[in-house]
């Protein structure tokens, strides 16, 4: 036998055959673990101070270095939330139903859509074939509703805000085009589109990339004589458009002054003066502005407002303060999920 | 110069080395969208062989964009360090992968030659490693900075604290920061993305900033990521920066649309040197992040890879203290999924490394990319076992202004206790004067953010 042989053969006598491990001792009953805020006095001070500056999930504690279960379940829940309305599509028939022209882009799949934005920013043949056929022509403003990276937000408050723009719009006397809906669309299809029926504005309004706990945004963009080549230098827009956010018909007064604008001064984008506007188009005439929005307890066991657990959450878990915002209404219908993300 | 190769009676013929480069690199969208990735698995490796083959000095005289058209390349060829160039300049591709892994190669020696390297050498090894081979050379390379405190030596993890709000609350801004501190976090940086990109709210930031870091003694350095010219005036207007940011890219007309050059950046970097507030002597912050050049159809027919390392090829010039590449918040149209969004981290930490940069990652997605919390999870560990120097935290991940998910101020201090990792030493010691740590475990003060006033 080799040296290492001897010597492996001497190592494994001296570790012996017994389990490697002494057996455990018996389970003492554990208590449930407390959350590690040095007192719910200063933590409560904290969270309320907090909630009133932010709706950053601060104040929370944590189990160890890690989150206490009903922060992780909140945090799923809204993970969902915002995976759902990605996933989202329209379903077929929906413009149909509503009174609308449906035209989709040339992307074939969702994920198709995902990956290829160009294939997204241009009506596929059939689409531009009706919309030649079927939309008036020579419009002051053409209105355009679309899916973008939400349908929740475009089949929710999606028609609100165009049904609220079109009222405006119709107020100051300007021609309307045909009310349309795009599928799978990228905000540039609006050139394209503008471009056909030869519209003075062309406005998309569409659901926008989600936010942790948040389907339902939209974002509207506006660009005077739509062409295709249009940049986003040409573009003016308004985000965060949703009933937390900018409520719809607020949304929809501050668009149509920026329309107004547009076709008084003949341009769009960064150009467009809107220094007269500024105190009434409030944020809008800011750039990337995002109105604070508030965030929802999503995660009920039982009915909502029902009697927790007993002994439970209460005593060391209780939700900071500004989890506790509001009780979320009826659930949004989230129509037509296509299949599971890959 | 041999641009073919043969697998299985098939031969496999390339046009330039930019297009083996392209052909080369593990799936990606962006890639697929600019048209310039592998057709087949096959061809891929085939790619990979002709690449393997390429010496240094034929990968210097062959960059993806041409001297006369683009200034980062002629930066990159007018820098070069003749000596740390003459030491590798005959080795493969293949062999320099080799030489990274061999036991002898110790971190001064990377350093010693990383001068002589160009970013399309750096990318062109990259593509021939997997990624635990991108972590063992990564973990190799050393890279320590000096700011208010020593980022980058062995055994540390730092992190930068993240605390945007959508309106620039700076009372909302302050809560987050406390929050992340009182969990250990914030060494490598205190940085705000701001929703408005003036310099009044710049300077107001930064003094609130400048304030807390003052008041409770912490030992980092803060910074508020506008745009450069925007924090230019902010420091006319007198206010404290310790960090100077900017987001680059990797072509000249790439970095035009960013509204940069390297002549603005000369500027800025010359300022930002008689004004710090911090100690020097590093003062600088990029971010980077692969499919940018391509985003503005700048990328000249190259990879997201290449064209990621010429980022760094242009950063090292300012010997930053931080370099971070946000891995996955462009978007699937360049990172599709979690397989692609952890390739594209681990890829982008050792060219940076290599090249001689602090690298951090903000490993990241955006909603609607394929990529689950657990894979996000599992990247923050893959980065800090390769010796990433810091990583994002916010609370809960959640970043409320810009609606993406990154890493939190709970996955700071979980990290460093599995992989046995501590802040840098400065911000070490405070946080056991306050309390907050006890070593690598939970101090008394741990997640209180009333420890910090």
């Amino acid at each position: 036998m080799s040296l290492t042989r001897e010597l492996m053969s001497a190592l494994r006598a001296r570790l012996g055959s017994a389990s490697p491990l002494p057996p455990p001792p018996l389970a003492p009953a554990i208590a449930p673990p407390s959350r590690v805020f040095p007192s719910p006095a200063t933590r409560n001070a904290f969270a309320v101070e907090a909630s009133e500056h932010t709706t950053a999930l601060v104040g929370i504690g944590a189990v160890g270095t890690r989150y206490a279960t009903d922060v992780v379940l909140q945090f799923q829940a809204e993970l969902a939330v915002a995976h759902e309305a990605v996933a989202a599509e329209l379903p077929p028939g929906w413009a149909e139903e509503h009174g609308l022209l449906g035209l989709k882009s040339r992307v074939g799949s969702h994920r198709e859509f995902l990956l290829r934005p160009d294939l997204g920013r241009r009506l596929d043949s059939e689409s531009l074939a009706r919309l030649e056929e079927r939309a008036a022509k020579d419009v002051d403003v053409q209105l355009i509703l679309a899916d973008g990276l939400s349908a929740v937000a475009c089949m929710g408050s999606g028609l609100a805000l165009m049904e609220a723009l079109a009222r405006e719009c119709g107020s100051r006397g300007w021609r309307l085009g045909t009310p349309l809906v795009a599928r799978y669309a990228r905000v540039w299809l609006q050139d394209e589109i503008g471009q056909v029926v030869r519209a003075r504005v062309a406005a998309i309004l569409l659901g926008e990339r989600p936010g942790l706990g948040t389907g339902d945004g939209l974002s509207a963009y506006l660009v005077y004589e739509p062409r295709i080549g249009k940049t986003d230098g040409d573009r003016n827009m308004m985000s965060n458009i949703h009933p937390r956010g900018v409520p719809p018909p607020q949304a929809a007064r501050r668009l149509a002054l920026l329309v107004a604008a547009m076709l008084e001064q003949r341009r769009s984008g960064v150009s467009l003066d809107l220094g007269a506007l500024g105190a009434e188009l409030g944020e809008a005439a800011s750039t990337g502005y995002r109105a604070p929005q508030r965030r929802e307890r999503l995660v009920h066991v039982g009915e909502p407002g029902g009697p927790g657990r007993p002994g439970g959450p209460g005593e060391q878990g209780e939700p900071p303060a500004q989890h506790q915002y509001s009780k979320p209404g009826p659930a949004p219908g989230i129509p037509h999920r296509k299949e599971p993300r890959r | 110069m041999q641009l073919k190769a043969t697998i299985r009676g098939r031969t496999y013929a390339f046009s330039s080395v930019k297009e083996v480069l392209g052909r080369s690199n593990p799936p990606k969208s962006g890639d697929d969208l600019a048209g310039v990735s592998a057709r087949e698995a096959v061809e891929r490796v085939a790619a990979r062989a002709v690449l393997a083959e390429l010496t240094l000095a034929e990968l210097r005289e062959n960059p993806v964009v041409p001297y006369e058209e683009d200034e980062l390349t002629r930066l990159v060829e007018d820098s070069l360090d003749p000596q740390a160039y003459a030491a590798i300049r005959d080795l493969t591709v293949g062999q320099l992968r080799e030489w990274l892994l061999e036991p002898g190669t110790t971190g001064a020696l990377i350093r010693s030659i990383s001068p002589g390297l160009t970013p399309e050498m750096a990318a062109a090894v990259c593509k021939l490693m997997s990624n635990l081979d991108l972590m063992v050379a990564g973990a190799r390379c050393e890279v320590v900075v000096r700011a208010n405190s020593t980022l980058g030596l062995p055994g540390r993890m730092s992190s930068r604290i993240q605390p945007n709000h959508p309106t620039d609350s700076v009372q909302g801004i302050l809560c987050s920061t406390r929050e992340g501190l009182s969990y250990g976090c914030g060494d490598a940086v205190i940085g705000v993305n701001p929703a408005t990109d003036t310099p009044e709210s710049t300077a107001e930031i930064l003094r609130a900033l400048h304030d807390l870091r003052v008041r409770n003694q912490i030992p980092t350095q803060h910074c508020v990521l506008s745009h450069v010219t925007v924090q230019m005036k902010a420091l006319e207007l007198g206010c404290p920066m310790d960090l100077m940011f900017q987001s680059l890219a990797g072509s000249e007309r790439a970095n035009r649309a960013f509204g940069i050059s390297v002549g603005l950046m000369d500027e800025a970097s010359e300022l930002m040197r008689a004004r710090t507030t911090n100690q020097g002597p590093n003062f600088m912050y990029f971010e980077t992040g692969q499919g940018s050049a391509l985003s503005s159809e700048a990328h000249h027919g190259a990879d997201q890879v290449t064209m990621e390392a010429r980022c760094y090829g242009f950063a090292r010039r300012y010997q930053p203290f931080l370099v971070n590449t946000v891995v996955g918040f462009i978007g699937p149209e360049y990172l599709e999924s979690g397989r692609q969004i952890t390739r594209a981290g681990l890829e982008d930490h050792f060219m940076g490394k290599l090249l001689g940069l602090p690298m951090g990652c903000d490993a990241c997605f955006t909603y609607h990319a394929d990529m689950s919390q657990d894979e996000l999870e599992s990247l923050k560990v893959l980065l800090g076992a390769a010796g990433c120097a810091y990583l994002m935290s916010l609370p809960v991940g959640d970043d409320i202004m810009l609606n993406y998910q990154s890493s939190s101020f709970h996955d700071i201090p979980s990290v460093r206790a599995l992989l046995g990792k501590r802040p840098t030493p400065e911000f070490d010691a405070w946080l056991h004067e306050r309390e907050i740590m006890d070593g690598l475990s939970p101090g008394p003060r741990f997640g209180d953010p009333e420890v910090i006033r």
